[in-house]
């Protein structure tokens, strides 16, 4: 009796998320048939003309889509990388702290850029990655010739890979750190009564302890792999840049809304849709798997 | 995914409101009276308040309104609801440029219109296919004054032609003056005088000139941070195209034109045919020529990146930048604040080979005021535009004329070479002001009346030193921006058009990749990010991908 009504109350708890979830993402699938459509917004989706498949083959016969597939999973794959291992190392060095008000200071500060919204990151970046920026300043103090790094089609990912590792890491951290206080001291009081130096007992015991996190988060990031982070780039780009770094989804937006091509803008992103279903599946099997995570 | 998902609900709610529409025209069809004959009064005052709803573009940076004063509720929308009892209300506003073309695609695409817009000419074609707008035929004829007919018909029927489909006039158009078209070379006169140089007429000595502003430290701050030429800004043109044929403030058209190269306009070759000026070898001729200048530092280092190209002529960092006439009214108040010795002066050069001055010139008509259909009142906007015209030259223009509603440019097309010309013949007494009588330069009475407010004696000498800025600024930024810009233009200079300015049938989808590799491609050739040869891949590329057959449409529309 008792379990029932905590049934009860789970259910009603997922009611709200389950409500947003039919509006913001349920029923706008429908719009899909736009990417079937010579789209007319006078006549809406019930009107307008049915062109079967032509948006999709004017999408693969052009340049840009294998560019920007590419260019989104690049940047995607990297940025996971990046916060993966940069957040666990950090979380590690920080565990290892002795002193807790350096502890939380260091914490504190790593984590405020996580708050500050990329329009005004991006505005910050161009400054400082611009001619006459600090960066630049640097160096020319080593005596490097300044480096115009907004016309770099080579070094953009870098940026993009690099400012949102800085970014996010901080806040990462959080997870891990939340993680490592779950490993019972007991562990660690072992590893140093059989004479583990300080590695060795980040190896044994605080590795192993934060595997299934690191798994489970590695797994999960799977299924966002083909975001690659529209409010990031769209702020930092020009036209020099796109060939490394323009997007799927910075792609959508300059077509469909900017250029009113609804139709094939709607297939690309699709397309997209699709490959990240297929992901999403995939990393719960993995997850599954490897981390014993399962909804159902 | 999010935007996946936006594009969805857009899509999903233009199905919706789609039905709703379709029940306010019913409606509104079988309401009685509103179709009157005859002519109308072009200035008559609703007897009961109306309401016009509009998305309005507002410039963030202007701070020009009075307390309590909102884009909404100003002197514009005031006078608007004074004398025409037109209650104008703003349903959503965005920053000017980019963000409002964005706002108003929005609206297109999920087919939720104020009652009136201002659009571009694409925007327009689109919302004509979408079946969005109300006929304005009958309210343009019968209630358009006489001035504003007579604008229309200075431009020998182009302007009417922008806005007829199928014999119906969907938008009232912009006139705008030619001279909007024409981007000429602003450079600081006072670096000029300081280093002993001449204003450069050749490409050649245009090189030498921006060199010398590089590298002889022309402000004498001691810091090697001066710019030769100033370029345009991220997102922005590097030159004026067919579709967006004026105003291209901060673009390197004139260097184009001295190679005799139309980037960006549809010409005819030499047998006659139409042909897409970007793939000339002229273009890759003056291509080649940026592409030096950049990499000699002449140029602007981060031309195509900067948020703002302005800011290093406000700064007083360029000494050169290109920009039609009216730069009076901005950057320009800007930067004799900063420096009020920033003696900027407007010619016509550099001159191409031939010591010929080539200008590609604008279509007379770049926006539209377009009345979403089933709006009751579609004559309330062609009223506004009467009032406006009638009325300009008394407004206290220290607030910006844009904050009238739905307020597109509308005058002769030769308004601003004419007015100066005028001015300058008040000035050198040679004419009296009453020699000028033709109300459609409207403006013209009131600039004879205040100009010798802000210019100071020798009339003729146009030097910053001789201007009283702080007199009336507002006052002098018109005055400045038509002895200074528009003087030079009074001069012969060869006028480039372009075969058509709105898009044909395959353009409207194609057009956007065509346009984003010639972006690319030739941003990267100037910066050398990719070499010249790139060109003739480009050509090439183009043609495959549609631009060929985009060719042969314009060739039928030109028949």
């Amino acid at each position: 009796m008792r379990n029932r009504s905590f049934i009860k109350h789970y259910y009603i708890m997922l009611l709200p998320g389950m409500v947003w979830l039919l509006f913001i993402s349920i029923i706008p699938m429908f719009g899909i048939a736009i990417a079937f459509q010579d789209f007319n917004p006078g006549q809406g989706i019930w009107k307008s003309t049915w062109i079967g498949l032509e948006n999709f083959e004017y999408m693969f016969s052009l340049n840009d889509t294998k560019t920007i597939f590419f260019n989104t999973v690049y940047i995607a794959v990297m940025k996971i990388a990046g916060n993966l291992i940069v957040p666990l190392v950090f979380a590690i060095m920080l565990n290892e702290l002795r002193l807790m008000v350096i502890k939380r200071w260091v914490q504190t500060i790593v984590y405020l850029p996580h708050f500050l919204s990329w329009v005004i990151l991006s505005g910050i970046l161009l400054d400082v990655f611009s001619y006459t920026g600090p960066v630049n300043g640097l160096l020319n103090i080593v005596g490097i010739e300044p480096v115009l790094f907004f016309a770099r089609a080579d070094l953009f990912p870098f940026i993009v890979v690099g400012s949102d590792v800085w970014k996010e890491f901080g806040f990462n951290t959080i997870i891990y750190l939340a993680a490592l206080t779950g490993i019972s001291p007991s562990l660690y009081e072992a590893a140093s009564i059989d004479g583990a130096t300080r590695m060795r007992r980040i190896w044994h015991v605080t590795l192993p302890g934060l595997r299934t996190t690191i798994v489970l988060l590695a797994v999960l990031s799977l299924g966002n792999v083909l975001n690659a982070g529209f409010d990031q780039i769209f702020n930092l780009y020009n036209p020099l840049l796109y060939s490394t770094g323009d997007i799927i989804d910075t792609w959508v937006y300059r077509e469909g809304l900017l250029n009113m091509q609804y139709g094939l803008a709607t297939a690309v992103g699709l397309l997209k849709s699709v490959v990240s279903f297929v992901l999403i599946i995939v990393s719960y099997l993995l997850a599954s798997k490897f981390a014993n995570y399962r909804i159902f | 995914m999010v935007m996946v998902a936006m594009m969805l609900l857009l899509a999903f709610t233009s199905a919706c409101s789609d039905a709703g529409n379709e029940d306010e025209t019913a409606e509104n069809n079988t309401t009685p009276g509103v179709v009157e004959e005859g002519p109308a009064d072009p200035f008559g005052k609703y007897d009961q308040t109306i309401t016009l709803r509009y998305g309005k573009e507002v410039d963030p940076t202007d701070k020009s309104l009075p307390a309590g004063d909102t884009p909404e509720n100003n002197q514009y929308s005031r006078y608007v609801k004074d004398n025409l009892n037109i209650d104008t209300k703003v349903t959503w506003q965005a920053a000017t440029g980019t963000n409002y073309e964005q706002k108003v695609n929005l609206a297109i695409s999920s087919n939720d219109l104020p009652d009136a817009l201002v659009v571009k000419d694409t925007q327009l074609r689109a919302m004509v296919k979408a079946g969005q707008l109300e006929d304005l035929t009958d309210a343009f004829n019968r209630y358009a004054s006489p001035a504003m007919k007579s604008y229309m018909e200075k431009t020998n029927g182009v302007s009417a032609q922008a806005v007829t489909f199928d014999g119906k006039m969907y938008a009232i158009p912009s006139i705008q003056v030619q001279s909007d078209g024409v981007h000429q070379m602003w450079i600081r006169k006072d670096w000029l005088d300081k280093l002993g140089l001449e204003p450069p007429k050749t490409m050649e000595e245009l090189e030498n000139v921006a060199k010398a502003f590089v590298e002889q430290d022309p402000d004498g701050n001691g810091k090697n941070d001066t710019i030769g030429i100033a370029g345009q800004q991220n997102g922005s043109r590097l030159y004026a195209n067919f579709l967006e044929s004026t105003n291209n403030t901060y673009g390197l058209d004139p260097i184009f034109g001295a190679y005799k190269a139309y980037p960006g306009f549809w010409l005819k070759d030499n047998a006659g045919n139409p042909v897409y000026g970007s793939i000339l070898p002229e273009t890759k001729e003056a291509l080649a020529k940026l592409r030096d200048m950049y990499a000699n530092g002449l140029i602007d280092k981060e031309l195509g990146i900067r948020k703002a190209a302005s800011e290093s002529v406000v700064n007083g960092n360029a000494g050169i930048f290109f920009a039609p006439w009216w730069m009076g009214y901005g950057p320009l108040p800007d930067a004799i604040k900063n420096d009020p010795k920033a003696n900027w002066q407007a010619y016509l050069l550099p001159l191409d080979a031939d010591g010929q001055f080539n200008a590609h010139m604008g279509a007379p008509s770049t926006v539209f005021v377009v009345v979403r259909k089933g709006y009751e009142h579609p004559e309330a906007v062609v009223k506004m535009l009467n009032l406006l015209i009638r009325d300009e030259s008394k407004f206290d223009i220290s607030v910006p004329v844009g904050h009238y509603p739905l307020r597109v440019p509308m005058s002769y097309m030769d308004e601003s070479e004419y007015s100066a010309k005028a001015l300058q013949e008040v000035l050198a007494g040679t004419k009296k002001p009453e020699d000028f009588t033709d109300p459609g330069y409207k403006l013209l009475a009131a600039d004879i009346q205040n100009v010798k407010k802000v210019k100071k004696e020798p009339y003729d000498n146009m030097d910053i030193q001789y201007w009283d800025p702080q007199a009336d600024l507002g006052v002098w930024s018109r005055i400045y921006s038509l002895l200074v810009g528009s003087s030079s233009l009074q001069q012969d200079y060869n006028k480039v058009y372009s075969l058509l300015y709105s898009q044909t049938r395959t353009m409207e989808s194609r057009w956007s990749n065509l346009k984003k590799l010639e972006d690319e491609t030739f941003l990267k050739i100037i910066m050398g990010a990719a070499p010249l040869d790139t060109f003739d891949t480009f050509v090439n590329d183009w043609k495959k991908q549609g631009g060929d057959k985009i060719t042969e449409e314009v060739k039928e529309y030109v028949k």
